[in-house]
């Protein structure tokens, strides 16, 4: 498939046609970082300096936000862009996995594990793994079933309670 | 403790049953990792630090410091079959090995990596016998301002030592030491950045951190590259390499085993600089260096010997200065931290079990790597048949439940996500998660030893530089930053001439391949981020 060359080889390749696009954008990852750092520094103001002979909770992150600051300032005007990966369609799904990661644990914060995890290993096998039905299902059924008695007959983890122990409890 | 009785110390703990197990579990997981592209070393050590709270520490480090070095015996199986480096530290062994299994003689190859890794392990073990109880003897009368300088030594040295950007590096150091200070101020009881969020006040978890910057991170970037593995149904013969082979590259394996020593121990040492130090070398003082790249059996056993030699002796300045020198130690470190034991000078005489139990651990670790590879070469191979997708979802699936049962907290696996997707957009910026990582681990350290400093001080910087020890390492300091701005052109040479560039390939592959596969090496690279493999990625762009 094409696509692994273009998402690995082409940031040599690519800032060549899209270069002016690029070379503006790639200058936000560094931007946020700066102001991260700028707002560290007024909140670590906010926490008190002290003084070097007796340090306040605030002087070692204001130290700290000022390196962070200088380096990502010096970035912003400095950074060369071609270390950046190009964004491929792959990066949809991923936007769309990540996604599911948090539905999953908002599920699993009310359903419990069994159900949520039965779920995830559904949508990832099928949708990003594009496994066959009955791969998926099968591997889902037995991961979830291997998973629940690692994790919670074995280990012990006490995992929210959900679905399926109602209904053993009940 | 003198060192002979320690090594008793240790086998009586290595041997014991527990202990006998989860060293094999551990080379036998980083086996199996190394042959797995997308899942390095730093993201299985991640994703399993939870399973860590349940075992003795001693255990624990046994277990993670046997995934580690497992996997550089690992990389090697996917590097000289399918010219596919499993982990960072296996690129270089693509060019020759690859070649050598073109020409039939795919056993060999594997048989002299694990033969020179056995070596390479058991010379550094060796010197770790010798070297690091004097060590940490020295290591003793440190105060405040030298650690102040080891730490800051250590981060320093991973932001230079890895790939890009230096000043790249050093702002996630900076991030990762500003995260750090997150939650109550360990002197004051002042909450810091907490944003009146009660879960904040012990500061962000580790685990949850490492877990989501490596094991998330990791796994959705390699999703995102969409390789497609080939299955090898040639069967593997004549494992044991010949007496010629032997003579061939017993130069090559003894001068790896001392120069993956020596760059282990330094911080930001590590597999991947070594084997590639030690491919220049063997391709330096070869009388015929074209064969380099056309299947020499020294360009297979020196840097893997190296590699294995390098990934054994980084325990030293974790287990005597209590500094983490790469990534994958700052993990195991992490795992110790966690177990309310602090790594440092004081560990050989306080813990002895550890840290001989350690060492005795990785003599039997890999003796057990050598009798796996030899005669299962084949099984391992047939790993390559799980497919990304499977691995992805069982992988992320463990990470969640995991670090749920870490606190048996919901929040940690909010703070997994949020790292997963910082982590992912890391990647993609060409941001390194590693400094990052050392950086919060080593922060708390550091803040703590800096802010007593003043106070032993009285608010004077002096005391960084006149004190002997501290001051000759800040000098330390100074100089690598003077000579890295000299050499940095002589460096980028050095890696232009191990490009695989030079490679002399006929038939089924397009010009782009070698790039291709220099690219391809580098998302597992960054897994152990010390790599400069990213700079061979690089640099047939460059020309």
């Amino acid at each position: 498939m094409h696509g692994s060359t273009s998402a690995s080889g082409a940031p040599t390749e690519g800032t060549a046609d899209r270069g002016h696009r690029w070379r503006q954008l790639h200058r936000i990852a560094p931007l946020l970082l700066l102001v991260l750092g700028v707002v560290a520094i007024f909140g670590s103001r906010g926490l008190g300096l002290g003084e070097l002979t007796a340090p306040g909770p605030g002087l070692w992150p204001f130290i700290v936000s000022l390196l962070l600051t200088g380096t990502t300032a010096v970035l912003v005007l400095l950074d060369p862009a071609e270390d950046y990966e190009p964004w491929t369609r792959g990066t949809v799904r991923i936007m769309a996995g990540l996604v599911s990661l948090g539905v999953f644990i908002l599920l699993f914060q009310t359903f419990g594990f069994v159900v949520s995890a039965f779920l995830m290993l559904v949508l990832w096998l099928k949708v990003f793994g594009g496994e066959s039905w009955r791969w998926t299902l099968g591997l889902a059924v037995g991961g979830t079933a291997v998973m629940y008695l690692l994790f919670v007959e074995l280990l012990g983890v006490p995992f929210p309670d959900g679905l399926v122990d109602a209904v053993i409890g009940g | 403790m003198d060192s002979w009785s320690g090594i008793v110390t240790g086998f009586s703990v290595a041997l014991t049953p527990t202990n006998l197990l989860y060293v094999f579990f551990g080379v036998l997981i980083g086996t199996v990792i190394g042959v797995l592209p997308g899942l390095g070393p730093t993201a299985t050590i991640a994703l399993l630090l939870p399973i860590t709270y349940t075992v003795e520490p001693v255990t624990a480090v046994i277990l993670l410091a046997g995934i580690y070095y497992g996997s550089m015996y690992g990389g090697t199986i996917t590097s000289v079959l399918l010219r596919l480096p499993g982990e960072a530290a296996s690129v270089v062994t693509t060019f020759d090995g690859y070649q050598m299994a073109k020409q039939g003689r795919a056993g060999p190859a594997l048989g002299i990596a694990a033969v020179g890794s056995y070596i390479g392990g058991t010379v550094s073990v060796i010197g770790m016998i010798l070297l690091a109880p004097p060590l940490a003897q020295l290591a003793v009368s440190f105060g405040p301002p030298e650690y102040v300088a080891l730490t800051v030594l250590g981060i320093l040295l991973v932001t230079y030592l890895g790939t890009g950007s230096v000043l790249k590096s050093m702002s996630m150091a900076a991030l990762g030491l500003l995260l750090a200070t997150i939650g109550l101020d360990p002197i004051t009881g002042t909450a810091r950045f907490t944003f009146g969020e009660v879960a904040l006040f012990n500061g962000l978890d580790f685990v949850a951190v490492a877990m989501g910057l490596f094991g998330v991170g990791e796994i959705l970037h390699s999703l995102e590259r969409t390789d497609k593995v080939q299955a090898v149904t040639s069967k593997i013969k004549g494992i044991w390499p010949t007496r010629k082979d032997f003579r061939d590259s017993s130069g090559a394996i003894g001068r790896g085993s001392l120069l993956g020593f020596a760059i282990g121990v330094l911080p930001g040492g590590g597999g991947v600089v070594s084997s590639l130090a030690s491919y220049a070398m063997e391709k330096r003082r070869a009388k015929d260096p074209s064969r380099f790249g056309k299947g020499a059996i020294e360009g297979v056993a020196g840097p893997e010997t190296a590699n294995n030699a390098s990934s054994t002796s980084a325990f030293i300045p974790l287990l005597t200065l209590g500094i983490p020198p790469n990534v994958v130690l700052a993990l195991i470190f992490g795992a110790l931290l966690v177990q309310d034991i602090t790594p440092g000078p004081q560990l050989i005489e306080q813990e002895p079990e550890i840290f001989w139990g350690v060492i005795a651990s990785m003599v039997i670790g890999n003796l057990m790597l050598l009798a796996l590879n030899i005669p299962l070469v084949g099984f391992f191979v047939q790993m390559l048949r799980v497919r990304a997708g499977i691995l992805a979802a069982f992988a992320l699936l463990v990470t969640m439940a995991g670090v749920f049962s870490v606190n048996n907290n919901v929040f940690d696996m909010w703070v997994v996500l949020g790292f997963g997707v910082i982590g992912w957009l890391m990647k993609k910026t060409g941001f390194e998660p590693g400094p990052l990582v050392l950086a919060f681990v080593l922060g708390s350290i550091l803040e703590r030893a800096f802010r007593q400093s003043m106070l032993l001080s009285g608010g004077s910087f002096d005391i960084f530089v006149t004190r002997p020890i501290s001051g000759g390492m800040f000098a330390f300091m100074a100089l690598i930053i003077i000579v890295s701005a000299i050499t940095s052109r002589r460096r980028k040479a050095v890696f232009g001439r191990v490009d695989p560039a030079d490679v002399d390939e006929t038939d089924e592959t397009s010009p782009d391949a070698d790039r291709q596969v220099a690219a391809e090496g580098s998302p597992g690279a960054d897994s152990t981020t010390d790599e400069p493999s990213g700079s061979t990625s690089t640099t047939p762009g460059e020309r």
